[in-house]
């Protein structure tokens, strides 16, 4: 079977040499060890040796990449590892500087509330409004829990998706790798047919959330709907609306990103449920990558549908040679098609021209994005183990 | 000289607050635009309707506010409670409109009236009009600093003249909602717009009852 394969696929796709693959791992070596490697900082010795692990683990997967030519089996691995470990390092820092998961109220008004991406939709009207924020962090560096600030968020959250279009749903975000983690697991889909209409989801969440936002001054999605909140900080509740706000986060967190995973092996969250990816989605039209579909080489076998996380492909799109707008560019129809049909692709050139040159195009951006965003998550969690280990202690 | 002051007074607060005013009814209206109505003309309609019954309940918010000599005057306790009744009336008219009209035709056992009026071509009216009046008596702040202004005027006419003169300066801020029509309209945006309407119905109906409960809108 595995021979069939080769014979359909066009091009050259057996594995690469060691030589040639190293060779092309090179630029991420060295982007590597200037992200993980810091002789002048006074970081302590787990640290040092988990931004070692961090800096292997990532050059190993892309080394792998390169020889294999697989994308989605490597990049998993990176990305659930990010999943899993993001909340690891993130509850360890808010526990060492709060005391507890909780987030109360005069932290809020304190302007110290660590600042993630997925607001930064939810911002928008409300600046362009009054000119203000409706979240309670600091725009400037060291102001949040997370150390960055929400500028930095933001400035280089828009220069990787103008780049990599929702490419960062699948390279960057550190939430959904617990959710393809756990479509992982089954071999099968106990739930294969799902309703279309659910992938247009996301976008209503979005406008709800983008009018509530405008209208309550405040960051709706994060106040009431964000199912990660289970695993980074809740609310600290001080009534029953603050528990019913937990209980929300929790039964999402429950359904969206453990149960329905596993019952449908698709990031079902991402697909049905995520403002963001919806936002996301509107960069894959600046986005000088996408993924095209040779139409003479596809005979419509439906395995990249099946094969596709966030239901980004129909039979529709897949007869105009094109994936949906929701695209993540995760590589999973990529690796899945057995007559290499499905392939990155560069906007402007040929459908399937060079495809393996627009792949190589789409990984150094890609990781290099995911080394200097995802990797330092992943040492952070790293080191929060390392120092459990060594010392027996948080 | 007084009275086009107060008045002068109105249509300024009404102007200024205008982004407020579309900030609070947003997540109503721009939904249930983009549910239905394609078209510059349908949209006009549907626009009108809703402003009409959002007037109307500044008037009858007037008539209260001016009663009670000051809208301050009105106790947390039942001004909660007030608002609560409008948040789950609200909630419930969304759900309503949000439920396909499709999905009704096909039960022709349910001819209730609830029903008759979810079909499409009677839904729009009625709908715009319940939801212009339950937003209009929506207390938000410049709704509130009306009315208490209006309520240190000295009659019922002259508060509810304020009250319509302030509602003209926040409707010019609503005007261009009409080219919500001109945006392409597909199956795709029908449904996005139906599922964002029930997800803020839920919201409402989730706030208006912890407020009738007695409870404080936030967790904190």
């Amino acid at each position: 079977m595995a021979t069939d394969v080769r014979v359909l696929r066009p091009g050259n796709t057996a594995p690469r040499g060691v030589g040639w693959s190293l060779l092309l791992t090179l630029p991420m070596v060295v982007w590597s060890l200037l992200m993980f490697a810091n002789p002048r900082g006074k970081a302590d010795l787990q640290l040092h040796i988990a931004g070692a692990i961090t800096a292997v683990f990532m050059i190993a997967l892309f080394f792998m990449m390169m020889r294999t030519r697989n994308t989605y089996r490597w990049r998993r691995w990176f990305f659930v590892s990010l999943g899993l470990l993001f909340p690891v390092g993130f509850i360890h820092t808010v526990i060492s500087m709060r005391g507890t998961m909780g987030i109360p109220l005069e932290e809020m008004i304190a302007g110290r509330t660590p600042f993630c991406f997925m607001p930064i939709p939810l911002l928008i009207l409300p600046a362009a409004f009054t000119k203000a924020l409706v979240f309670p962090g600091s725009i400037l560096p060291a102001g949040g829990m997370s150390g960055g600030g929400m500028a930095a968020m933001v400035g280089i959250w828009l220069a990787l998706t103008i780049v990599l279009g929702r490419g960062w749903c699948s390279y960057a975000c550190f939430f959904g790798g617990i959710e393809e983690g756990m479509a992982s697991v089954p071999k099968r889909a106990k739930i294969r047919k799902i309703d279309p209409r659910w992938r247009l989801g996301p976008w209503a969440v979005l406008l709800a959330m983008v009018l509530l936002s405008l209208a309550l001054f405040e960051p709706a999605y994060c106040m009431w709907l964000c199912p990660f909140k289970a695993v980074s900080e809740y609310v600290a509740a001080r009534n029953t609306v603050g528990l019913v706000q937990n209980g929300i986060f929790v039964l999402l967190f429950a359904g969206l990103v453990i149960a329905l995973p596993l019952l449908t092996k698709k990031r079902t969250q991402c697909a049905c449920f995520c403002p963001f990816g919806a936002f996301q989605s509107i960069f894959n039209k600046t986005s000088v990558f996408d993924v095209k579909i040779d139409k003479e080489r596809c005979k419509p076998c439906v395995l990249c549908q099946t094969a596709c996380p966030t239901m980004s492909l129909t039979r529709e799109s897949v007869a105009r040679g094109e994936t949906l707008i929701s695209c993540t560019k995760c590589g999973a129809c990529v690796d899945a098609c057995p007559r290499g049909a499905v392939a990155f692709h560069i906007k402007g050139t040929e459908a399937a021209a060079k495809p393996e040159l627009a792949r190589l195009m789409f990984l150094y951006a890609a990781w290099g994005m995911a080394v200097m965003f995802g990797g330092s998550i992943i040492a952070q969690g790293v080191a929060t183990i390392l120092h459990f280990l060594f010392r027996g202690t948080l | 000289m007084v009275a086009s002051a107060v008045f002068g007074e109105a249509l300024a607060l009404g102007l200024g607050s205008g982004p407020a005013c579309i900030a609070a009814c947003g997540p109503v209206l721009v939904p249930s635009m983009l549910s239905a109505h394609q078209g510059l003309r349908p949209n006009v309609r549907y626009l009108s309707a809703f402003l009409a019954a959002r007037l109307l309940g500044y008037l009858l918010f007037a008539v209260v506010a001016w009663e009670l000599g000051a809208l301050a005057s009105l106790l947390p306790g039942p001004r909660l409670v007030m608002i609560g009744v409008v948040y789950v009336l609200l909630a419930c008219v969304l759900l309503w409109y949000a439920y396909p009209a499709r999905r009704n035709r096909a039960q022709p056992c349910t001819g209730s009236k609830l029903v008759k009026i979810g079909e499409k071509k009677h839904r729009g009216a009625a709908a715009a009009a319940a939801l212009g009046f339950l937003t209009g008596l929506n207390l938000c702040p410049p709704f509130v600093v009306a009315g208490v202004r209006a309520a240190q005027l000295g009659s019922l006419v002259a508060a509810l003249l304020f009250y319509a003169v302030f509602f003209i300066g926040t409707s010019v801020w609503f005007v261009p909602f009409a080219g919500l029509g001109c945006v392409a309209r597909n199956e795709a945006v029908t449904t996005v717009a139906r599922m964002a309407m029930a997800l803020i119905a839920l919201w409402y109906l989730a706030l208006g009852i912890a407020m009738l409960l007695g409870r404080k809108g936030y967790g904190y």
